[in-house]
């Protein structure tokens, strides 16, 4: 931030709600990864751990959201302070979905291993999980730098995770309907693989809450996208 | 006199529109000095009929001074000078063939401080329509304060004692009283400099109500210190420092994406 307020404890405050954002995305992002890693290697304690850490997640959110409803209230911010905080809600907000997300996969992954899961042919969860990962790093770096050109590369790369998604769907379908007893296994695939999607999604409408922060306006253009699962009936 | 919007306008180095499609008043290249001090330097903007515009900035950036100039107050200060033009309606007001008198009736201005004049409520009102010559008769003249009263919103708590002195009415009611008599003589613009600046939280939102009334009828440029009643009661907004003027837009950009970082440094409460 270039210029500090005359009042310096309006600073104090703005900065508080930027530290703890900063965090809750820090802390998202480590259980995001974590959950991929955990699919991988199915280590049930570490699964766990990620699926009771959500809701320290859930009380950090609850912070910002407070703190943000007082700045507003208290501060009557204007113009770069406004959007700041604005933004800073509807970040945390979406952070703490991500974080949803996380839990949601690490439960699946769970039930996958009771279900003596093995690889299905064309579907690579874990490489999924690692693009959409570094799509959350980018954001999050935006985010630190008030970078909106970064943002909206992020933004760019999201069609990549949807044709993927597309891909992994209609794998996912040809094996159940090859072998009707991967139909439990496969089922918990298509919505880890929609569950990542939808990260990836949350992922792209946090860089465009960066894009808004930087030039107080919306990212209007259309943006690649290439999820088809909703149109597309398997053969 | 008939100005073009080019014509005269030298360099303007305003960020934002300065100019409108329906403009009352065009200010060009303004220049004030007192004595050798220049407190405006070139400023070039348009005064929209029936807009509500607030003028904006830090103490001493010549707010006052520039609103002064649009109805010829600043005559009234020997060491004052006003360079370059204002044009009322395409009339150029410093014109010497121009009669301040009923200048200051088409511009009429309300003050800081409520100043009703020592005398009942009813002469405040109608002290402009009969120096102007407005009224045909009694009953004409009744009727304008009347009318005037009751755009101020300020009818239904005087009705009853309109002989008393209007000097024995509250802060807020005495500035209701001054805009009565400012829209008595059914001006064209109104001109106030921080009006609500002695006022309680009620009295200004009082006022603030009938500046969006009169907004239906009149030109309204509105000199502020509180940047959220010039969010409130303004579509658009001018922002001033050092006398010239920086930025001017509509108040909901100024105040959510200002272009210059002066501006923002002003509004969000930053040293520039
Ligand atoms: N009568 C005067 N004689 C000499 N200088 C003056 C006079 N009136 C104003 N000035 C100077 O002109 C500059 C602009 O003053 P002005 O009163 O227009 O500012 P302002 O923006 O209205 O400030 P404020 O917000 O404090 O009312 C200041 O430097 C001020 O000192
Ligand atoms: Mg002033």
């Amino acid at each position: 931030m270039e210029n500090k307020h005359i009042d310096s404890s309006f600073d104090k405050d703005l900065n508080k709600i930027n530290n703890n954002l900063l965090k809750l995305g820090t802390l998202g992002l480590n259980q995001f990864e974590k959950c991929i890693n955990n699919f991988g290697t199915q280590n049930l304690e570490e699964i766990n751990q990620v699926i009771a850490f959500d809701e320290k997640l859930d009380e950090l959110d609850d912070k910002i959201q407070k703190s943000g409803f007082e700045i507003i209230a208290l501060r009557s911010p204007r113009a770069i302070d406004l959007r700041r905080v604005i933004v800073a809600l509807k970040i945390s907000t979406i952070l703490e979905r991500i974080g949803d997300y996380s839990r949601n996969i690490s439960n699946r992954t769970k039930v996958l291993i009771e279900l003596n899961y093995t690889d299905l042919p064309g579907v690579n969860i874990g490489k999924m999980g690692q693009k959409t990962q570094q799509m959350f790093e980018d954001v999050l770096e935006s985010y630190t730098n008030e970078d909106d050109k970064l943002a909206i590369k992020v933004r760019n790369s999201d069609f990549k995770i949807d044709k993927m998604h597309t891909e992994y769907y209609l794998e996912i379908i040809s094996s159940m309907q090859r072998n009707k007893k991967l139909a439990p296994i496969g089922t918990h695939l298509l919505f880890i693989a929609k569950n990542i999607e939808r990260v990836a999604d949350y992922v792209t409408d946090i860089a465009e809450q960066i894009y808004f922060l930087v030039n107080g306006k919306m990212l209007s253009d259309h943006r690649p996208k290439a999820d088809e699962t909703s149109l597309k009936i398997p053969e | 006199m008939n100005l073009k919007n080019d014509e005269l306008t030298k360099s303007i180095n305003t960020v934002g529109d300065v100019f409108v499609k329906d403009a009352r008043i065009k200010a060009r290249n303004v220049n004030v000095f007192y004595a050798e001090k220049k407190a405006i330097d070139e400023v070039t903007i348009d005064i929209g009929n029936k807009e509500v515009i607030s003028f904006i900035g830090p103490s001493g950036c010549g707010k006052s001074t520039f609103l002064r100039c649009f109805n010829r107050m600043n005559d009234t200060i020997d060491i004052c000078r006003v360079e370059g033009s204002i044009t009322l309606d395409e009339e150029n007001i410093y014109d010497k063939n121009v009669d301040v008198v009923p200048l200051r009736a088409r511009i009429g201005m309300v003050f800081q401080k409520p100043n009703p004049f020592p005398k009942s409520i009813f002469d405040n009102v109608a002290y402009g329509p009969r120096i102007h010559g407005l009224a045909d008769n009694k009953s004409h003249l009744e009727n304008i304060v009347e009318m005037s009263l009751k755009r101020a919103g300020l009818w239904n708590e005087v009705n009853d004692r309109l002989i008393s002195p209007g000097t024995g009415l509250s802060g807020g009611q005495q500035q209701r009283l001054c805009i009565a008599r400012a829209i008595a003589v059914s001006p064209e613009v109104i001109l106030m400099d921080e009006p609500c600046s002695a006022l309680d939280p009620i009295a200004t939102a009082k006022i603030e109500e009938l500046i969006h009334e009169l907004g239906n009828d009149y030109s309204i440029v509105i000199v502020t210190h509180s940047m959220q009643q010039a969010a409130r009661v303004s579509k658009r907004t001018a922002y001033f420092h050092l006398g010239k003027l920086i930025e001017v837009g509509k108040t909901k950009d100024i105040f959510t994406r200002p272009q210059h970082n002066q501006t923002e440094a002003y509004i969000s409460g930053k040293i520039g």
